[in-house]
């Protein structure tokens, strides 16, 4: 299970994220990715956690708490 | 009395250093955004490198703004800085230089109002960069005197040659590269 952390202060609402793993993210009226699920079990959400151009989102194991992206 | 060369010197050092360092910027912008490298240069690196870089750039360019005022070689008023068409020395490549620099802020300050102007905008903007290396370029070939010699050309056609191999990287490569940094014990 991994937690998902959107620092949103660096989203540009690139969407990367969004493209990636529909699912997990979503990007609100303003345009910042916001988070659909608080955790998760899908690795999607580790490649949108790479594949973001500002890397603005880390991703954790939700029990160890070990940042895994 | 002779002429004191500094601020002639200056203007003219710290103009090819803008050049260079803003150059970088965009080189390393298009890393942000196509990573070339993979995992091998950390996202969070590249975008810091791509804004000091920028920041450095844009204090080169105000110490070239104000040492071609301070300087008596070439007639330079304050208000030419800002408004093109007032420098009496080459005053169209000069115009270049001004409309370039002045964009070049534009862009920087967006930056920080990306969320305020919308982050589509923002983005819009920011491909603006393409055609301020153009006019840095033209600026700079046109405006310096240097320009002809050897070592000012190869920092022009290294700089040009760059820019054009990693935006044909840009346009050739997949958008992201960012399966690589995940671990490999989580790869789908």
């Amino acid at each position: 299970m991994f937690r998902v952390d959107i620092d949103s202060d660096l989203c540009s609402g690139f969407a990367a994220c969004v493209d990636v793993a529909p699912e997990i993210f979503k990007l609100d009226d303003s345009g910042t990715a916001t988070l659909l699920v608080p955790e998760t079990d899908d690795k999607r959400a580790l490649k949108a956690a790479a594949d973001c151009p500002m890397a603005a989102i880390a991703v954790f194991d939700a029990e160890s708490g070990e940042r895994v992206v | 009395m002779s002429h004191d060369p500094t601020f002639w010197i200056l203007a003219r050092a710290s103009g090819l250093t803008a050049y260079v360092l803003l150059t970088l910027s965009v080189l390393a912008g298009i890393v942000v955004k196509s990573r070339p490298f993979g995992s091998r240069v950390r996202q969070v690196v590249a975008i810091d490198t791509h804004r000091t870089f920028a920041a450095l750039g844009l204090g080169a360019l105000a110490i070239h703004a104000t040492a071609l005022v301070l300087d008596k070689t070439v007639r330079m008023p304050v208000q030419a800085l800002f408004i093109p068409g007032l420098s009496s020395y080459r005053p169209y490549s000069v115009s270049i230089g001004v409309l370039t620099a002045e964009l070049i802020v534009i862009v920087y300050a967006s930056f920080s109002l990306r969320k305020r102007i919308g982050f589509k905008n923002w983005r819009r903007l920011h491909w603006a960069t393409y055609g301020l290396f153009v006019g840095g370029t033209a600026h700079g070939l046109l405006s310096g005197t240097d320009s002809r010699r050897t070592w000012a050309l190869a920092i022009y056609l290294g700089a040009i040659a760059s820019v054009a191999a990693a935006t044909t990287w840009r346009t050739l490569a997949p958008l992201t590269e960012g399966e690589q940094d995940v671990p490999s014990r989580y790869r789908q």
